[in-house]
């Protein structure tokens, strides 16, 4: 061997050493993106953090159908307002949404691993990136002072609502204020709740009472308040974890002390008459559309709201879900649908019934036309009709159950893209909290209403042509949540509190109590040994 | 311009060292004749050299050869042809003398060039330690043959093409050896003309995530015409490919394109060809007549439910249309019907024409050769606007000087390819592509409609169906690339056997797309009133490669050794502009401005590799032959302090034959090998390693009514994101028996691939859902075999056929966290959201569907499916709650592996006629007939669809929704004749400048034995991880005929 190198010629070596050599600069491979951001260049100035926390906010569209779709799912088919019957070969979907219905969910089922999963990642999502920007806020100061603690207030009541909608479905979960992923056990519910409070009550300090219209839908201290009132009026579910509370009975706030010492129904009412005198002017809209119509950014009753508009990604899809094929011309998907029993429970006196349901003769909802199964409805051709019954939820026909359309179509759509708002708390909301609360022994107080009668009365005054209700307790509550709130994303919520959630209706039979809490699902388990299931799963 | 900088310099420096090596002796002449040993004709273009010299020459026409320049003493003049047993002689060369050397060859059983590419190098056949196989691209290009990857299809053991369609130059999953990833790429690494080739989409993507599922990528080495290419060469083991590192965990597919010649003067080429395809097989739908004849028989069982029930109170509520629980259709279903009866699939499909021009021209003298090629192929589609066309020229030049010891050369392809798509060809989901609609439009309803409005197409369909002539007509989809791959190289000779060589590469492909939705049509409508789009996307590869070689070959022993350092760096950039709501559809895309509202974005990415490299072959009495060779890789795309690995090769043979020992043995060849490497797979996106913060419409939220730009982190960071890493043994055995009339090679693999990057779920709260992370290890195993043999050489006819069989078998060795498994292989359809049909499991293979077992219908037509007792609902092992199956009840169903793939191609000649043949097999593989489950359910019926034939004798139920089961996954064995071509050789006595004039007839695809109940058994699934043998209805494979000549002045 060394006798055949030895005839690699001085020349020769040397230009191998050039050629080794000449390269030597190249070997540099340090990756510098050009069309994303790494965060170690970025937040330096008051519109690169805007751009963070709007960011933050666009998580929230993340719970409704159409974008990731899970928490305002599960709060609606897994209760008696809604069901998506599987007609023919649409809606089968390997049997998901007849399990949400029929909560025979487990941690591994359809339903488990893909909607359930989805509201667990979508909340940590957003807490995730409320995280990552608040870390790089809170280490020094870009811009005003003033501004900059209002846009970490804005992130931290941001995140405590992510943690809310968590709490609220699984109970308990890992609490973490810091950018890196670890594998983290779950807090007890109660301390959950108790974070959530104290960053509400520290955000709450920075937040401004109003919006003007450029900004209106960011937070603001009536948001914060709402929230609390709705923690506090539910503590008797939220401060327990699975197992310590009632399946079947009513599960009430008085008894729970929360922060500042007060009973948690008083708490519920200080929130409510802040939101009521607070200068922001927050008022019942004198219609009860108003508040869900494409243009409800002008409703003085919203509170809390998801913002959307009528712009591709950004727009509101809800109608999408439920309307017939042939009803609107994004050609919607004919699905959600409501139970008769829970349509039956309005009364044809309450002017709601009207307003959030479609029943009989279908038209399109833009156009005002005649409509058919088919499209192309020939003169004396048979109509589409929705009819209340559904004979058979495995084999529903096209026209089977009732439609929602609480949501009017906007008329400046694009596509299925609305504009309309959806609100997470209005004030017709608070107005019952305070009444449930004062039921369950909070003092009644003046702002809104003298009694709890007077503050139902109050909300159900534009609906009713001569409201007859004389008396309330803590079920006409109950039931006029579903006729003010329905497909608001509150009866999960309403229905446990109620101890009701597990009970039999149509198309489900009774379950056990465990089915209040969702399970934690098996792939959040896998990549997380550190999740503990809850009890029954 | 940084290369340049650095190349210059080098070139120089090359032209001042150079000077003359002295001519030691003087020079003298070899020459000679080579002839077939059975005809005794002469034979041309063989290759003739002087062992260890550059001096190298081709045989004339007759056979005769001289060689000049050749240094005194003893020299050993090689010759080597296709076909032929490699021959060597001594002779005495005295200076200015003439020496006389004949050679007889006789034929042997492969059609393989004597001597192999092996990246950065090559080598004779028989030094060869590594698992390589050729292909003959002679053999190999035949029929329509768009590009490269068409050709390597059956021909190749261990090499498993899947097209992924019938649509002209569609795209195809490759596996070499079973693939190695589960996420990444499997995908081998292409080098043409030993420059790698960055093999991604060259054209940018359709519109995704809009109605249907966009068209699948076609493939980027359409680009290369066939008939350009000289050799394909498939490195396969570690050994063989690890000299390309971080890139070869696939296998590497080396291509060498055709060189100008001196041999028989300047010629002329000039081939041609028009092929005829249709459909090959066609949808067993219902016709207007049956589907009408089907609704109008259901109707009664409805109105007998109704009434019946219209005497129960329940019925006599309000709303009494409890239709739900009645059987049969609703009368309003006979007022949907139509009157006419078409048949949709001929209605979208045609007989298609493709024609096909070669024309190159060769020459050149000892120092200076060229070639140079043009190609213009238009390959219609079988289905409605859909399309190829390519232009293509090619320029290969080569020159020597300074004696032959600097030769420098120049490759330049220049490619226009267009493509016409269909919109939504494949699985269509919700919405449903041209192909499902053909299988679902009403069939009594006609193309078109003329009322006040005018003659329109008709679109009462009903949700989610489309007309699917006006699909395939209205909406536009069209791209187009034009890609220019160059390369230049200077090698110099520093000394005997010491050369240098400088290659510099820039591949550039400017891709464009251009979409439109016309609001004419109901999707362009609903989208918004038209939408328009645009794309560009420019991606440039330049690459440096400086090598240097030392070779040396005494006698029977030889030494080589290979140092070089590899630059590349990728580039690319997207643009994309949107309009929607157009006030009329005449602007198509060409006016994007005019819309109502627009949209763009744009992006870019850059990543780099850089690599060392370097190789030694050591052989010893001719018997004995050692390679090593050595990589160090380091790419941009990995986390900061794993960008660099070390991808390291080992290999040996022994050739067998030789021994005295095996004198007597029947074997005239025997050679074992053993290898062993190591090689990575960095088909990962640049950047992954980051903590990424995107802008976009997720990051934006409306604060009062205007939209607020927003970012949002969209990526995990992973500072330990490192290589997947393949390390490969490989055992070898190559024979030859009858004088090589016979000769075969079998071999055996091992594969074990681990650091899988696999996008894991990471605890929450994390700003994504998964992190890109290595994890999880995969194992492959299998068996190849080839075999060729001379069964006929007689002088007027010859007859050879060659067998490939390989049997792999892979498993997932580990998962990572994913103890329970992952899902793959999305099931698509109306109800099918969230469904999949296969699971990524530990000890399971890649590809095995899972899934509910069904075990009948009962008597109201509900499919039972087998359930455990501690299911709820379930009696006697059945589900009888009417729930479905549960999850718990889920068990393997069937694996969409072969259990082995075989070709058979066979060559025969007799006199003027030459017939060729290939058939392929692929046996005891599952195919999950996604189709059927979906189309051939009666359900289809209850929303005024058409369904396929089968369902109408089926029990199934009427108003039961297709579910995923047992059912639907089928055997898919099959044996297709993929080619079969006869040519015959004209005599043009007339025409004195035609050297040959050959005509043919070819035919594609015209037999397909299988029992597999859909179209094809033979379907590739595109989506998600890993995912195999899903049949998703598609673009229908054709029927191919074609016609040819070829010319040679």
């Amino acid at each position: 061997m060394m006798r055949l190198m030895s005839t690699i010629t001085t020349r020769g070596a040397w230009v191998a050493a050039l050629l080794l050599g000449s390269v030597q600069a190249c070997t540099k491979l340090d990756e510098v993106p050009q069309s994303s951001i790494t965060p170690g260049t970025f937040f330096n100035n008051e519109a690169e953090a805007l751009a963070g926390l709007s960011g933050v906010y666009a998580q929230l569209r993340g719970a409704f159908p159409g974008y990731c779709c899970a928490y305002y799912v599960l709060s609606e088919i897994s209760t008696d307002e809604m069901v998506v019957p599987t007609r023919g070969q649409d809606w089968y979907d390997n049997g998901r949404w007849l399990e949400m219905h029929r909560q025979t969910w487990s941690a591994t089922s359809p339903s488990g691993l893909q909607d359930i999963n989805s509201a667990w990642v979508n909340d940590f999502t957003g807490i995730a990136n409320a995280n990552v920007v608040l870390s790089a806020l809170q280490s020094r100061t870009i811009m005003d002072s003033t501004k900059q603690a209002g846009v970490i207030a804005e992130l931290r009541g941001l995140r405590a609502f992510y943690y809310y909608q968590l709490m609220d479905l699984f109970g308990g979960v890992p609490v973490v204020t810091t950018t890196d992923v670890q594998a983290r056990a779950r807090e007890s519910r109660d301390s959950v709740f108790k974070f959530i409070e104290s960053e509400l009550l520290a955000a709450r300090t920075n937040l401004p009472a109003t919006r003007d219209a450029a900004n209106n839908g960011r937070m603001t201290k009536g948001a914060v308040d709402a929230i609390l009132a709705s923690m506090y009026v539910n503590a008797g579910v939220f401060t327990k974890d699975g197992g310590s509370f009632s399946g079947t009975t009513y599960n009430s706030c008085a008894g729970i002390t929360v922060a500042g010492g007060l009973d948690a129904c008083q708490a519920a009412v200080n929130r409510a008459d802040s939101i009521i005198l607070s200068t922001a002017g927050y008022a019942l809209a004198d219609t009860f559309v108003k508040n869900f119509r494409a243009d409800n950014n002008l409703s003085p009753e919203n509170i809390f709201v998801v913002k959307f508009i009528a712009q591709d990604g950004l727009g509101f899809p809800f109608l999408q879900t439920t309307l017939h094929y042939n009803q609107f011309s994004a050609a919607p998907w004919n699905g959600f649908a409501t139970l008769a029993q829970t349509y039956t429970a309005f009364d044809t006196l309450n002017d709601r019934r009207t307003k959030i349901f479609l029943v009989g003769k279908q038209f399109n909802v833009e156009t005002g036309d005649s409509i058919c199964e088919r499209p192309g409805c020939a003169k004396g051709a048979p109509r589409l009709i929705f009819t209340p019954s559904i004979a058979d939820v495995t084999q529903a026909t096209e026209g089977e159950g009732v439609r929602i359309y609480k949501w009017p179509y906007d008329p400046k759509h694009v596509a299925q893209n609305n504009g309309n708002d959806f609100a997470y708390f209005r004030l017709a909301e608070i107005y019952l909290i305070k009444a449930e609360a004062e039921l369950n022994g909070a003092t009644a107080t003046a702002p809104g209403g003298a009694s709890a009668l007077a503050l139902v009365k109050a909300v159900r005054a534009r609906s009713f042509a001569a409201d007859t209700l004389s008396a309330v307790d803590r079920n006409v509550v109950l039931r006029e949540r579903l006729f003010e709130l329905a497909f608001e994303a509150k009866r999960r919520q309403d229905l446990i509190r109620f101890g009701q959630y597990t009970a039999a209706w149509q198309f489900k039979t009774a379950g056990t109590d465990n089915l209040t809490l969702m399970p934690i699902p098996q792939t959040q388990r896998d990549a997380n040994s550190k999740l503990a299931q809850n009890p029954g799963y | 311009m940084r290369l340049v900088r650095y190349v210059i310099p080098v070139l120089a420096l090359f032209v001042l060292i150079s000077q003359p090596l002295s001519a030691q002796g003087g020079t003298g002449s070899v020459r000679g004749q080579v002839s077939d040993s059975v005809t005794k004709q002469g034979l041309p273009a063989a290759t003739i050299s002087i062992v260890g010299t550059q001096r190298t020459t081709q045989t004339a026409p007759d056979g005769s050869y001289t060689l000049t320049d050749v240094p005194a003493g003893t020299a050993v003049v090689r010759v080597t042809l296709i076909g032929y047993a490699p021959q060597q002689q001594s002779v005495a060369v005295t200076a200015g003398g003439t020496a006389e050397v004949q050679f007889g060859l006789a034929p042997q059983a492969s059609l393989l060039e004597p001597v192999v590419v092996t990246g950065y190098g090559s080598q004779r056949r028989e030094a060869i330690t590594g698992s390589v196989s050729s292909i003959n691209p002679a053999q190999a290009n035949v029929g329509v043959t768009t590009n490269v990857t068409q050709m390597l299809s059956g021909r190749a053991a261990g090499v498993d093409i899947t097209q992924n369609n019938g649509e002209p130059g569609a795209g195809a999953q490759i596996l070499i050896r079973g693939g190695s990833s589960i996420s990444n790429t499997n995908d081998p690494l292409y080098v043409i003309d030993g420059v790698p080739i960055n093999n991604v989409a060259t054209e940018p993507p359709s519109m995704s995530g809009v109605v249907g599922t966009p068209p699948l990528p076609r493939n980027p080495l359409n680009l290369l015409n066939p008939s350009d290419i000289a050799s394909i060469t498939i490195l396969k083991d570690a050994s063989a490919t690890a000299i390309y590192g971080s890139r070869a965990a696939n296998g590497v597919v080396l291509i060498e394109t055709k060189k100008g010649t001196t041999s028989g003067g300047p010629s002329i080429e000039y081939d041609s060809y028009v092929a005829a395809s249709s459909p090959a097989k066609r949808l067993d739908v219902l016709n207007g007549t049956e589907y009408r004849a089907y609704v109008q028989s259901q109707v009664p069982i409805w109105r007998a439910d109704s009434t019946a029930c219209a005497a129960r109170p329940a019925c006599a509520t309000g709303y009494a249309d409890s239709s739900g629980a009645f059987g049969g259709l609703k009368p309003s279903a006979l007022s949907g019907l139509g009157a006419a009866n078409t048949n949709w699939e001929q209605a979208v499909t045609r007989t298609a024409v493709t024609h096909n021009h070669n024309l190159s021209f060769s020459g050149g003298n000892e120092d200076t050769r060229y070639r140079a090629s043009l190609n213009y192929m238009k390959d219609q589609g079988v289905a409605l606007s859909s399309g190829l066309e390519r232009i293509q020229g090619r320029l290969a030049a080569t020159h020597q000087a300074l004696s032959n010891r600097l030769r420098l050369g120049v490759n330049v392809t220049t490619s226009r390819v267009n493509n016409q798509y269909l919109t939504f060809e494949n699985t269509g989901g919700f919405e449903g592509g041209v192909f499902q609609n053909v299988a679902i439009f009403d069939p009594t309803q006609p193309i078109t409609v003329t009322d006040a409005t005018g003659t329109h197409y008709y679109e009462g369909g009903g949700s989610s169906v489309r007309n699917p002539v006006a699909l395939a007509n209205q909406l536009i989809d069209q791209g187009q690339t034009t890609r220019t791959i160059g390369n230049a190289t200077a090698e110099l000779d520093f000394a005997p056997g010491l050369t240098g060589q400088v290659t510099v590469g820039l591949d550039h492909a400017s891709g464009g797309r251009q979409i439109y939705y016309p609001k004419a049509n109901p999707i362009g409508n609903a989208l918004g009133g038209g939408v328009a789009r645009q794309y560009d996307l420019d991606n440039a590869t330049r690459t440096l490669q400086t090598l240097l070689t030392y070779r040396r070959e005494t006698g029977d022993n030889s030494f080589d050794i290979v140092g070089g350092y590899e630059y590349n760096k990728f580039k690319s950039n997207l643009f994309m502009a949107e309009g929607k709501g157009f006030f009329t559809d005449a602007f198509s895309f060409n006016n994007i401005g005019a819309a109502t509202t627009r949209t763009d974005s744009s992006g870019a990415e850059q990543s780099l590799l850089v690599s060392f490299l370097s190789r030694a072959n050591v052989g010893f009495k001719n018997k004995y032959f050692v390679t090593g060779s050595m990589r160090y890789d380091g790419s941009s795309k990995f986390a900061v302090g794993h960008k660099w690995s070390l991808f390291p090769g080992l290999s040996a043979s022994w050739h067998l034959s030789d021994e005295d020992f095996m004198r007597s043995s029947p074997f005239s060849d025997l050679r074992v090998r053993v290898g062993w490497g190591v090689q990575g797979n960095p088909g990962i996106a640049a950047y992954s390693s980051l903590l990424l913060l995107g802008a976009g419409s997720g990051g934006s939220y409306p604060w009062g009514d205007a939209p607020q730009t927003g970012v949002a982190a969209t990526q995990n960071p992973n500072p330990n994101l490192k290589w997947e890493r393949t390390a490969q043994y490989d055992l070898g055995v190559d024979f030859g028996l009858m004088s090589n009339r016979l000769t075969g090679s079998a071999e055996y693999y091992v594969k074990n691939t681990s650091d899988l990057l696999l996008s894991i779920t990471v605890p929450q709260p994390a700003v994504s859902e998964t992190e890109l992370q290595n994890v999880g290890k995969l194992r492959n195993r299998g068996i190849e075999l080839s075999l060729d043999a001379l069964a006929i050489s007689r002088p007027t006819m010859t007859w050879r056929a060659g067998l490939t069989f390989s049997a792999d078998r892979n498993r997932v060795v580990d998962l990572g966290p994913y103890a329970s498994g992952l899902t793959s292989g999305g099931v698509s359809g109306q109800g099918q959201s969230g469904q999949v049909s296969q699971l990524i499991k530990k000890d399971l293979p890649l590809g095995t569907f899972y899934g509910p077992v069904f075990v009948g219908v009962d008597a109201q037509g509900k499919q039972l499916f087998q359930c455990t007792a501690a299911t709820a609902g379930c009696t006697n092992g059945r589900t009888t709650n009417g729930l479905g199956p549960a999850a718990a009840d889920y068990q393997v169903i069937g694996n969409a592996n072969p259990d082995f793939t075989l070709g058979f191609h066979n060559q025969v000649t007799w006199r003027k006629f030459d017939l060729s043949f290939l058939v392929r097999a692929v046996l005891g593989q599952d195919v999950f007939n996604n189709t059927a489950l979906v189309y051939s359910t009666k359900g289809n019926a209850l929303q005024g669809k058409n369904f396929l034939k089968p369902a109408l004798t089926d029990p199934t139920g009427l108003h039961e929704p297709a579910i995923y089961s047992s059912r639907w996954v089928e055997g898919g064995s099959f044996v297709r004749l993929q080619n079969i071509t006869l040519e015959y050789a004209l005599s043009l006595p007339m025409l004195r400048s035609v050297q040959s004039a050959r005509v043919y007839v070819s035919a594609d695809n015209l037999l397909l034995l299988t029992g597999y109940s859909g179209l094809d058994p033979e379907v590739y699934a595109s989506s998600g991880l890993a995912s195999r043998g899903i049949d998703y209805l598609s673009y229908p494979r054709p029927r191919t005929v074609t016609g040819g000549l070829r010319l040679m002045f």
